[in-house]
């Protein structure tokens, strides 16, 4: 089972380059993309079931022994990643198919779609930092690309900006892996993990920690490191938009949950705290700027912001609970977020535009799209008995526990928030007199509803069944807070 | 000689700050490719910068300098060098596009 | 899942077949369909009562839905309970009915409708039947869902969004601070279970959390039901079909607010800050909704605010009763038992009158096409029996004997003077406000009631008034209303029927511990307590009532009279604007859309939490052990390198900053030469010419570069901040090559030394760990130069309008 390991990551890629060649036809590009996204998840959801039952799974690229050679590690927490970017990977890829245009499947885009999820599987899997750079600097790239694609004026500009600073933080993750191996001699996260505990976390590992804090928080849109998001997501194509929204963000959490977890987490008294206070922070400058906004995509980017600080709540508050809390989030949040930039491409196809002021009275024209949207919403501004709630709901129980007051009440006035800008949404397009013509009326946007169902039937299925979720969740949170586990199946007894 | 290479790459970020933060989408660019040196420069003082050999084992020498920071460097050129290509053609696409490379006059509206 | 456990899911599961009776079998009225399941249910509840509860038993049941986290689906169902489940299914069996004839089968989009009001059905069961907070709060929040939407129904009319939005907010706001409540409860107890807490009510009592949990529920209860300053929504919430309006928004959905108070009065009753809170929230809320009623010149209005009105009233009563709580034994006990009494028996009497009137003024609306005091007038020869169901409702609601209006107007008032006496809390110098404040608003509810019916049904009738042609409403549309004020006549003549079926369990349930021994409640209640004090006090009402609603024409012209809407409503409104603006201007300071800023906010925030960590850490060292020494070539190298970096900034010509920048690149080659890497050294030669090559070929399209002409005070914080950077990436660099150094460890390069030869057959170590030790690294990195390429390619030959897809 050890070779599944590599699959998330190997077919893709592989796949991807092979893609290249055949760029001028569309069809085989495809069906051959359409199969490798799903034996992706087929492989990811494999591999997650054999690592819940068996333990964790590593595998040593070229049988060089950890901590010398690079080593991939399928812990519980990252293949439930992995999965949840599969899931990603099909539904947007589908919802592609339909809106698309076919310029850009000229120009490599299936391709490119392969690289970016080659990439972040990449950088859920491997144990080692210098390796996850890489793995980072690919999906960036093909992120770059991706968002570009096209070359809009408005495109040009604002990606410019967002690669501008995505490069600065590169540089800093780059002197960040310096600054790790000049301090510890290695680059093997379990092995890191293991001379900490030798040496204690005291002075400049501290500053490191920090500085990888702030690389990944810059990667995962964290105060005060957000800025390159809200405008960036506006210009590519919706089912780039919810790919992005969906999965980008959460690579840097994952590094932050990772890091913090795994190798600094001795000093979580300071540490924690500071994760704890930008979590706050995250959540109402994120929540802020959607209520500020009047157009669709442009809500749901600051929606984005503001959830990872959810996530990083979780991890601040530090007890099992929380953890599972913030892992449950993360599920819910990739699968409802996807949805909700596919939904904005759906609306878009029908009107035209994404200004919420110029749309109005789709719930008359197309009701299940504004029924499947209303679902989606609600469980996104927590409430029950949706994904939504059971995600947020750990946080609020253990922030109550922990004596965090004062965070616990930030997220339950983020919530109501949440609702308010969702609401807005509803209100001016689906609700009110209808403002689109009779032949937009008319159109038939089965095909671009379709993949959009499973995502929905997710998060209701996710708020019911929350149960096996939940457990699920706590094992990993559990497995994350002992990391002499992680650490044995890299480095052996 | 650590404290020295410090120093300098300390200054070669010091300057590509002050280049990234100004209005000039090129001075930009130049910004990105000296922070690059940097990075890479800093990786290899952190590796020690031992007067051994050369890391080739024909010369059989009883010590050799810090063979893995040269590897990632030479992984990181790489990188940075795609890097730098892709966003030079950014850059020149966005001032043929915008007829500007002053990133004042490129905020964008406030609502769009 | 026992049977119970179905009953409450029961509604869901027939909401999902509503849409195909709809579509499939449009001949019959959906409502039809609906109307079998909530008159099943009441006949189950019916048989629970009889059975069980009023003997004071109890049925429970649990199931498990997410045990992880303590969340049963345990139900319980006491006397409170059955109380409301018989409220919400038997008048939701009646509304239905009245329903089928409301709306137009052919005009009105009927699955939507029943849809939600289903939902709203099993929402509102599975609220009073939890044990479980959690579950509660399920059901709570689907409850406020299930009444947007029903308000929403109409949704092209910016009224009804506006109704929608606005309920929504407010009672999710109160859900949320609920929320809250039950996991600070949960943090005391352990336990989510409403029956344990009440067991472990001293240990709640006890913690310092206690006032916070008890105002966090306490404004889920006052948003939900209505009272002042949260009351806003209901009147707004008229927007709605008048089914609905009779349904949740008179007698179920806003009395959870009250179920809640009731329900969790034996973990938090029995101190001052309980009873001062929801006495005087609910007193205020009686005296302000019935002012503001008299105000109203839509039908509907006056409704509304008088269910706000009494909601307060009944608020207040359960605030007077919690002092039996305090007051544990003792003949001062038996007084607010009765005020708690009062209570039961108020809900029951204004879900009885208040929904006949809420059906008798759709009827008018739906006859007459209007409901503005000032247009109509003389319905009463036109509609008979409307004007007898409003005669009775209005009669009850206004305190008339004998309806069962009068008998618990007349209980509240002996509840208000008993609380007077009250010898503790203050009670003796502020005691007098309670029987004042009951009577003042009582005359105006007095006077509302007087307003409604007879501006509506005598005087003159004016055809002109009205676009269609008025006549008496349909026998269909009549029999809910009429079974209701029956049921009015009933509970006034026969009020002991409710005693000991309904009122005296659901006493024990809000109040247990309190008789011991199996003992049980007296509860005695009639129509004539002889002439008390409460007797007076209800004639002066009459008789001032009567005396305002004479001289109206008076103080009808006067300002306040004039408006309608509530004063708070501005504040609403304006809350919410100043929110959208407020949000806009901090984020237009963060997103500014300068490049520049946003790096600079960054970095400065890099710099400053670093810099604070180093010194908070002491982290700071000068590496000492093995420092390569410094030859002097070096000292030039170094030199040459810093000042040809230093002097970019500062030129203009793109020739010389490419010349230079390429210099800058090539001096690196010498120092991985000088640095004993060889391999380094040509790579980046070769790279650097291929850059240098590439900047040449782009300048050429390029624009000279100028000097930036940007402010002096930006151009030095820029400075600031690169050199605060510079430093920082200094210091950290010595300190940790300082550690490793310190600490003796050991490089896992020292492997690759060892073993490059022997196990990967190689010599030149750098190229054994590129290709071997660590090859995914440069399979990756040349994926990285092929994402490059083809995105330069796609970059300069794709050039879209961005219209061509989504």
């Amino acid at each position: 089972m050890n070779s599944l390991v590599i699959l998330p990551v190997l077919l893709p890629f592989l796949i991807g380059a092979v893609l290249i060649l055949l760029a001028k036809k569309h069809q085989a590009q495809r069906v051959i993309t359409s199969l490798t996204v799903l034996s992706m998840l087929a492989a990811s959801v494999i591999l997650a079931v054999d690592v819940y039952q068996n333990g964790i799974a590593t595998m040593e690229m070229g049988d060089w022994p950890a901590p010398f050679g690079i080593v991939f590690v399928a812990d519980m927490f990252a293949t439930m990643m992995v999965i949840l970017s599969s899931i990603v990977g099909v539904v947007c890829l589908f919802f592609a198919f339909s809106t698309i245009s076919t310029e850009r499947e000229k120009f490599y885009f299936y391709p490119f779609y392969l690289f970016l999820l080659a990439g972040v599987n990449g950088a859920f899997l491997t144990g080692d930092l210098f390796n996850m750079f890489v793995f980072f600097e690919v999906m960036l790239l093909a992120s770059y690309v991706l968002i570009v694609m096209g070359g809009t004026k408005y495109q040009l500009r604002e990606s410019f900006k967002y690669v501008v600073i995505n490069v600065f933080a590169s540089m800093l993750f780059l002197i960040g892996v310096a600054y790790i191996y000049g301090a510890l001699g290695t680059l093997n996260m379990a092995d890191m993990a293991v001379r900490i505990e030798e040496t204690g976390q005291t002075g400049i590992l501290n500053v490191i920690a920090i500085l990888l804090l702030i690389v990944f928080a810059s990667k995962g849109a964290l105060f005060p490191l957000y800025f390159w998001l809200p405008k960036s997501y506006y210009g590519p194509p919706s089912a780039i938009a919810a790919l992005f929204g969906g999965l980008l963000t959460k690579v840097g959490i994952y590094a932050i949950i990772r890091l913090f977890t795994l190798v600094f987490n001795h000093d979580i008294g300071f540490t924690h705290n500071i994760i704890l206070a930008l979590a706050g922070f995250t959540m109402f400058f994120g929540v802020l700027g959607a209520v500020s906004q009047f157009d669709f995509k442009r809500i749901l980017s600051y929606h984005i912001i503001s959830q990872v600080g959810y996530m990083v709540m979780g991890l601040g508050i530090f007890t099992p609970l929380a953890l599972a809390g913030a892992i449950y989030y993360i599920a819910h949040h990739i699968i409802v977020k996807s949805a909700l930039f596919l939904f904005s491409g759906a609306t878009e196809s029908i009107t035209g535009t994404t200004d919420l002021k110029k749309m109005g009275g789709i719930l008359k024209t197309h009701p299940l799209l504004a029924w499947m949207f209303f679902i989606t919403a609600v469980s996104l501004a927590g409430i029950p008995p949706l994904s939504g709630f059971f995600s947020k709901f750990p946080l609020i129980l253990s922030g109550m526990q922990e004596g965090r007051y004062i965070i616990t009440a930030v997220a339950l006035l983020v919530g109501l928030l949440t609702l308010f800008s969702m609401l807005k949404i509803f209100i001016y397009a689906f609700w009110g007199e209808q403002k689109h013509t009779d032949e937009q009326a008319a159109k038939k946007i089965g095909p671009i509803l379709l993949p959009i169902v499973p995502m929905v039937l997710l998060t209701i299925i996710l708020g019911f069944a929350a149960e096996p979720i939940f457990s699920y969740s706590y094992g990993i949170a559990e497995e994350l807070l002992e990391p002499s586990i992680y650490i044995n199946s890299v480095l052996g007894e | 000689m650590e404290i020295l290479m410090s120093i300098t790459v300390g200054v070669l970020f010091m300057v590509a700050t002050y280049l990234m933060l100004s209005r000039s989408i090129f001075r930009i660019v130049m910004g990105l490719v000296i922070i690059s040196h940097g990075a890479h420069l800093l990786i290899l003082t952190m590796g020690g910068l031992q007067n051994g050999m050369p890391p080739l084992l024909g010369q059989e020498a009883a010590n050799y300098t810090d063979p893995l920071p040269q590897a990632l460097i030479l992984t990181a050129i790489v990188i940075s060098f795609g890097l730098t290509a892709f966003v030079l053609v950014l850059a020149y696409r966005t001032y043929d596009a915008h007829k500007t490379d002053d990133l004042d006059q490129l905020r964008g509206t406030s609502d769009e | 899942m026992t049977f119970l456990h179905w009953a409450i899911i029961s509604p869901f599961l027939l909401a999902i077949l509503i849409p195909f009776f709809y579509r499939y079998i449009p001949k019959i009225h959906t409502g039809w369909f609906v109307f079998i399941l909530p008159l099943a249910l009441f006949g189950y509840f019916m048989q629970q009562m009889l059975q069980t509860t009023s003997q004071g038993g109890v049925v429970e049941a649990s199931a498990p839905w997410v045990p992880s986290l303590q969340i049963f689906y345990t139900v319980y169902l006491d006397g409170l309970s059955i109380l409301f489940a018989l409220l919400i299914t038997g008048i939701g069996a009646l509304v239905v009915l009245y329903s089928i004839y409301y709306l137009d089968k052919k005009k009105e989009a009927l699955n939507n409708f029943y849809v939600y009001l289903l939902m709203f059905m099993g929402a509102m069961l599975g609220v009073i039947i939890s044990d479980n907070m959690i579950v509660l709060y399920v059901f709570w929040e689907l409850t406020s869902l299930s009444s947007a939407l029903l308000i929403s129904y109409w949704f092209q009319r910016d009224k009804s969004i506006y109704g929608a939005q606005k309920s929504m907010l407010i009672t999710v706001f109160g859900g949320f601070a609920m929320l809250g409540g039950f996991a600070i409860l949960y943090s005391i107890t352990g336990t989510f279970s409403i029956q344990e807490t009440i067991a472990s009510a001293d240990l709640v009592m006890a913690s310092n959390l206690f006032i916070p949990a008890m105002i966090l529920v306490l404004l889920g209860a006052f948003t939900k039901s209505a009272q002042f300053p949260f009351h806003i929504w209901l009147p707004d919430a008229m927007e709605a079909p008048t089914p609905v309006s009779a349904y949740l928004h008179s007698a179920t959905m806003v009395k959870a607010g009250l179920y809640l108070v009731a329900r969790f009065t034996p973990v938090f009753a029995g101190v001052p800050e309980w009873f001062w809170i929801v006495s005087g929230v609910g007193l205020f809320t009686l005296f302000w909704g019935s002012l503001s009623a008299v105000r109203q010149k839509d039908l509907k209005g006056i409704l509304a605010f008088s269910t706000i009105s009494q909601l307060g009233l009944i608020m207040s009563l359960l605030g007077v009763g919690s002092a039996s709580l305090y007051f544990n034994d003792g003949v001062e006990n038996a007084l607010y038992h009765a005020a708690i009494m009062t209570a039961i028996f108020h809900l029951i009497n204004h879900a009885t009158f208040k929904g006949s009137l809420f059906m008798a003024i759709g009827i008018i609306d739906h006859e007459t096409g209007t409901r503005d005091i000032n247009r109509l007038g003389g319905l009463m020869t036109i509609m008979p029996v409307t004007f007898t169901i409003t005669l009775i409702g209005a009669a009850s609601m206004a305190g008339i004997p004998p309806f069962n209006g009068f008998i618990s107007k007349e209980m509240f008032f002996t509840g208000m003077l008993e609380a007077m006496e009250i010898s503790a809390w203050n009670m003796q110098t502020f005691g007098i406000l309670f029987p004042v404040i009951a009577w003042v608003a009582s005359i105006f509810t007095f006077l509302y009631c007087l307003i409604l019916f007879f501006k509506t049904f005598t005087g003159k009738f004016k055809p002109e008034n009205f676009d269609k042609h008025v006549h008496e409403a349909p026998i269909g549309m009549l029999i809910s209303p009429i079974i209701l004020v029956v049921l009015v006549i009933v509970f006034g003549l026969f009020p002991n029927l409710l005693a000991y079926s309904l009122i005296e369990p659901a006493m024990q349930s809000i109040l247990p511990g309190v008789m011991t021994g199996g003992e049980r409640f007296y509860v005695d209640i009639y129509l004539w307590h002889g002439f008390e004090l409460e007797l007076f006090m209800t004639m002066g009402v009459i008789a001032l009532g009567t005396l305002l609603f004479i001289y109206m024409k008076k103080w009808s012209s006067l300002a306040i009279y004039k408006k309608e809407s509530d004063i708070l409503n501005p504040l609403y409104d304006g809350s919410l604007s100043a929110l959208v603006t407020g949000s806009q201007k901090i984020t237009r300071a963060q997103i500014t859309g300068r490049l520049r800023d946003y790096l600079a906010y960054m970095s400065i925030f890099i710099v400053l939490l670093l810099a604070y960590t180093m010194f908070r850490y002491d982290a700071f060292s000068m590496p000492t052990e093995n420092i390569s020494p410094i030859p002097g070539y070096m000292w030039v190298l170094v030199l040459l390198f810093i000042l040809t970096t230093v002097v970019v900034p500062f030129i203009n010509d793109r020739m010389a900053v490419i010349i230079i920048v390429g210099a800058l690149g090539f001096l690196v080659a010498i120092f991985f030469v000088a640095f004993r890497a060889p391999d380094l050294a040509l790579t980046q030669f070769l790279i650097e010419t291929v850059v240098v090559v590439l900047f040449l070929l782009a300048f050429k399209h390029l624009p000279n570069l100028k000097k930036e002409r940007t402010k002096p005070r930006i151009q030095v914080t820029n400075a600031i901040i690169s050199v605060g950077v510079g430093v920082m990436v200094t210091l950290i660099g010595l300190s940790s090559y300082a550690f490793r150094q310190e600490n003796g460890l050991e490089s896992i390069s020292q492997y690759f030394i060892d073993n490059s030869y022997e196990l990967a057959a190689g010599e030149n170590m750098v190229n054994v760990i590129l290709v071997d030790f660590r090859g995914l690294d440069t399979i990756l990195e040349v994926l990285v130069l092929a994402i490059a390429a083809l995105g330069v390619i796609t970059l300069i030959k794709l050039r879209m309008t961005g219209r061509e897809d989504v």
